[in-house]
């Protein structure tokens, strides 16, 4: 008992348990480099498919902003929530967030995005302002008028006999210009997201 | 600086109170707050203690949207915290209403408005390292000298 009690006291006294007893602290914490931050630029080039900003689950986080020449996508702290789904949907890897880039090349998988049109023929005037609002259809046939005819076949839609007629649904960019243009909500533009992973070979 | 200032800054360093108060979140910057006290991350061995009463506190930890509930409350209970005194915003909520910010949400954001704040830490939710930073952070820049730049 008398030992034990040395023993103790001995223990106690010793100068790096009173500094460990006293200033004891646990190592401090380094952020793993595999935790998803917020989104960073990797010095690829923008091409403004805005991709990013329709994949963003957040009002407000991401926006694509002019930089000198060129586009940068550029996030709002406070409004993003971390999620890297902007970082998975850049079909040329502007932004690179954890290790979201190196698992989706490693894996083969990748967001990409299509674009469905869908027009009301009830609520359709066929007055052609979707025609001539796309800037699609401009850059196809810059003579394009009010009237939203055309007779130019690379276009996206234009107006045929009163009607309007969807030619090209593939080179929608989804920008939903035509949706604000249209005076009746008589055309709506689907943003469809598609998860795609490369089939996995055998052996693996 | 004179010695009795010196003991409350070295005192004020290591004993931070802090209170935390939810104004409409979706609980998990409350996780996140909570995940501070375990082991792992560990507030107290920094000198911060979650008491929950206003009375005592230093630092007031505001949480969430700022729903039409808290509209007098908030400014109450940041009024009874004694000086001095901080309030750290957590998480995207109280900066930006994050996802509950949308047309006909009746959330109120961001807390600015309401109270003063001293840090704001963003994130959906933030992680607790990034919490505990606030807190040291306000504590250097709030609490130390406050009597000598508050006579």
């Amino acid at each position: 008992m008398s030992s034990s009690l040395v023993w103790y006291l001995r223990e106690f006294a010793r100068v790096e348990w009173i500094k460990k007893f006293l200033f004891a602290k646990t190592a401090p914490l380094v952020t793993p480099t595999h935790f998803r931050g917020f989104p960073e630029p990797t010095g690829k080039t923008c091409t403004h498919a805005l991709f990013c900003m329709m994949a963003c689950p957040a009002p407000g986080a991401i926006e694509v902003v002019h930089a000198g020449d060129g586009w940068i996508p550029k996030i709002h702290k406070g409004h993003c929530i971390r999620c890297g789904l902007c970082v998975e949907a850049c079909p040329n890897g502007v932004l690179k967030s954890g290790r979201i880039r190196e698992t989706m090349e490693r894996e083969g998988t990748s967001l990409l995005f299509s674009f469905r049109i869908a027009i009301d023929t009830e609520l359709c005037t066929g007055c052609g302002n979707c025609c001539t609002a796309c800037p699609v259809n401009k850059q196809a046939d810059a003579q394009m008028g009010a009237g939203g005819h055309s007779s130019n076949d690379d276009v996206i839609m234009r107006v045929q006999e009163g009607d309007i007629v969807v030619i090209h649904e593939d080179k929608c960019t989804g920008c939903k210009t035509c949706e604000v243009s249209c005076p009746n909500g008589a055309i709506r533009i689907a943003r469809i997201l598609e998860g795609y992973q490369q089939p996995v070979q055998e052996g693996f | 600086m004179n010695i009795l200032q010196w003991i409350k800054n070295k005192v004020r360093s290591r004993s931070i109170h802090v209170a935390y108060v939810d104004v409409g979140s979706c609980n998990g910057c409350d996780i996140e707050v909570l995940a501070c006290l375990a082991p792992r991350y560990d507030i107290e061995q920094y000198g911060i203690f979650v008491h929950n009463n206003p009375r005592e506190a230093d630092v007031l930890l505001v949480i969430g949207a700022y729903t039409p509930g808290w509209e007098e409350k908030l400014a109450m209970v940041w009024d009874k915290i004694p000086s001095p005194k901080a309030a750290i915003t957590i998480g995207n909520c109280p900066i930006s209403g994050c996802l509950f910010d949308r047309k006909g949400s009746f959330v109120d954001p961001p807390v600015k408005k309401h109270i003063p704040i001293a840090a704001e830490v963003p994130g959906c939710p933030p992680r607790p390292t990034e919490i505990l930073q606030a807190i040291l952070s306000v504590r250097d820049t709030v609490f130390s000298d406050w009597e000598e730049e508050h006579p």
